[in-house]
């Protein structure tokens, strides 16, 4: 009996202490200074630049990585072909890479001297150093989240509906538009939250391929990077409002994963069995 | 970036216990330094970064026992705030321009910069040593306009020379010590003799250190023949001069 008791005990601390560890931090970002006092740093330029710049480089590389992922991840989800493992593990690899890896990779990829490099200067595209630097590098890190969510999203969508559907008539891009992107769009909006928290999030990508220049490539992360040397305050208020977006996409997040599609083709697909 | 070395340091500082008799001093230093000063002691555990970003660390709180920065105000601010003792200074380096490998822009010095709007122009943020030299040296010159023309601005003087020596950019502003370290990487062009900043290199130990002695005889060791050698053998010059 005192021997449970003792071990109960010690789940318990254990479990405290874990919570602990990981709310503290995120409460001490709030604590360290007043709610005014942060609020007044938010209205400093640095900041307001860098929210400018996050919001338009991240929003940008989700266009692309929407455009460009939402066919590619229908394709992996719906054919079966020889060394499909392969592709999908290579897509999700920059999620595990450390970002540092994944700037030299760009670097050496897009950078002047890169394997592009030549290609792009005929084109009189120079990438370093850019905004469009930013916007590589965020889609690079941020892409594989949405990819692998939306291939789950629409490898769940059931092949007897998309059937159905040709069968009565709907040509493929009308079976997709009506039928399976309905179906599948919670866990593609899923998906996209990861997304575009993990791109306000880049920075060693970032500094490494677009350099930092408050107003062009200084987003929030490499701002608050900065500032920790000239005003502790400032990247106090710069971290507290990272932490209120990312909660904010955290929570859209579980609720649009909660929240079921109200005009589901059938009741079966979401049915405990499936 | 260096912060996750440093990282690896403090858990590198927990896991492994002291040498008998000698500690293993955490040293923060001027990213500049990065390359002589473990020739001068591969025993100390170093932070290599922008000095002014290790002053915040040092104002922070964060466990170093001593602090060598690429100017002499960062160390004595501390010093004023009471959180190291007194700096002094142990060596000097000069601000030289670089350009790409082979120079393919045919640029000539600081007064080539002004003509080619082309030209991808990266420096060191305001605040960092590196970079306040650059816009002392700068504004001396009457080409303050360049400073908002650099592409980025970046935290220590060893992203500048990256940048450039990468081919990302076509112009940076660096100590001449760290564009040695690159050999035929980057062509290198020297500050006219009027405009040239004055360089000293000054370091302290840290008044919270737990090996306080230790740490004030390491600051002193930079003043001698050893590590002076070592110093000259890297570019570094006599500092005080000017």
């Amino acid at each position: 009996m005192m021997r449970r008791l003792a071990g109960g005990t010690l789940v318990f601390a254990a479990a405290f202490v874990a919570l602990a560890f990981l709310v503290l931090p995120v409460l001490a970002i709030f604590a360290r200074v007043s709610p005014g006092r942060l609020a007044a740093q938010l209205s400093k330029p640095i900041v307001t630049d860098a929210l400018r710049i996050s919001l338009e480089t991240t929003g940008i590389a989700q266009v692309l990585i929407l455009l460009l992922g939402t066919p590619a991840a229908y394709l992996l989800a719906s054919r079966r072909f020889r060394g499909r493992g392969v592709v999908v593990t290579l897509v999700e690899l920059p999620l595990v890479l450390p970002p540092a890896v994944a700037g030299i990779g760009l670097i050496a990829a897009f950078g002047r001297f890169g394997l592009l490099g030549g290609t792009l200067s005929a084109l009189g595209i120079r990438l370093g150093l850019t905004q469009a630097a930013v916007v590589l590098a965020v889609a690079f890190v941020a892409s594989p989240l949405y990819l692998r969510q939306a291939i789950t999203a629409f490898e769940a969508v059931d092949p007897d509906v998309v059937a159905a559907a040709r069968t009565l008539g709907a040509g493929p891009g009308r079976t997709f538009f009506r039928v399976v992107l309905p179906l599948a769009r919670n866990g593609l909006a899923a998906g996209e939250a990861l997304a575009f928290a993990r791109g306000l999030g880049e920075f060693g990508a970032t500094i490494m391929f677009a350099g930092s220049l408050q107003g062009v490539t200084q987003t929030l992360p490499l701002a608050i990077y900065q500032e920790f040397a000239v005003n502790f305050d400032a990247t106090l208020a710069m971290s507290a409002l990272l932490v209120l977006v990312s909660a904010a996409l955290l929570v859209a997040l579980k609720v649009t994963l909660q929240w079921q599609p109200s005009q589901r083709t059938s009741r079966f697909l979401f049915a405990p069995s499936s | 970036m260096r912060r996750l070395v440093l990282l690896a340091a403090l858990l590198g500082a927990l896991a492994s216990p002291t040498l008998a008799g000698t500690p293993r001093l955490t040293v923060f230093a001027a990213a500049s330094l990065t390359d002589v000063f473990p020739q001068i002691d591969s025993h100390a555990r170093y932070s290599f970064a922008g000095s002014n970003a290790l002053a915040a660390q040092i104002r922070q709180g964060l466990p170093a026992d001593d602090f060598a920065s690429a100017n002499v105000t960062l160390p004595d601010q501390l010093y004023e705030a009471g959180l190291v003792e007194k700096p002094i200074l142990f060596t000097a380096n000069t601000l030289v321009m670089i350009a790409r490998k082979g120079n393919p822009d045919h640029l000539h010095g600081i007064y080539s910069l002004g003509g080619n709007s082309d030209l991808k122009i990266v420096m060191a943020a305001k605040g960092v040593p590196v970079g306040d030299y650059t816009r002392t040296v700068l504004a001396k010159a009457n080409l303050s306009g360049l400073v908002g023309r650099a592409v980025s601005q970046e935290t220590d003087v060893r992203e500048v020379l990256a940048k450039v020596a990468l081919g990302e950019a076509d112009v940076g502003f660096v100590y001449a010590t760290d564009a040695n370290t690159v050999p035929g990487q980057v062509a290198v062009f020297a500050i006219p003799r009027q405009y040239e900043p004055k360089v000293n290199y000054a370091a302290a130990a840290v008044t919270s250190s737990p090996h306080l002695a230790a740490a004030e005889a390491w600051v002193k060791r930079l003043q001698g023949k050893t590590a002076q050698a070592k110093l000259r053998a890297a570019g570094f010059l006599v500092p005080g001069r000017g």
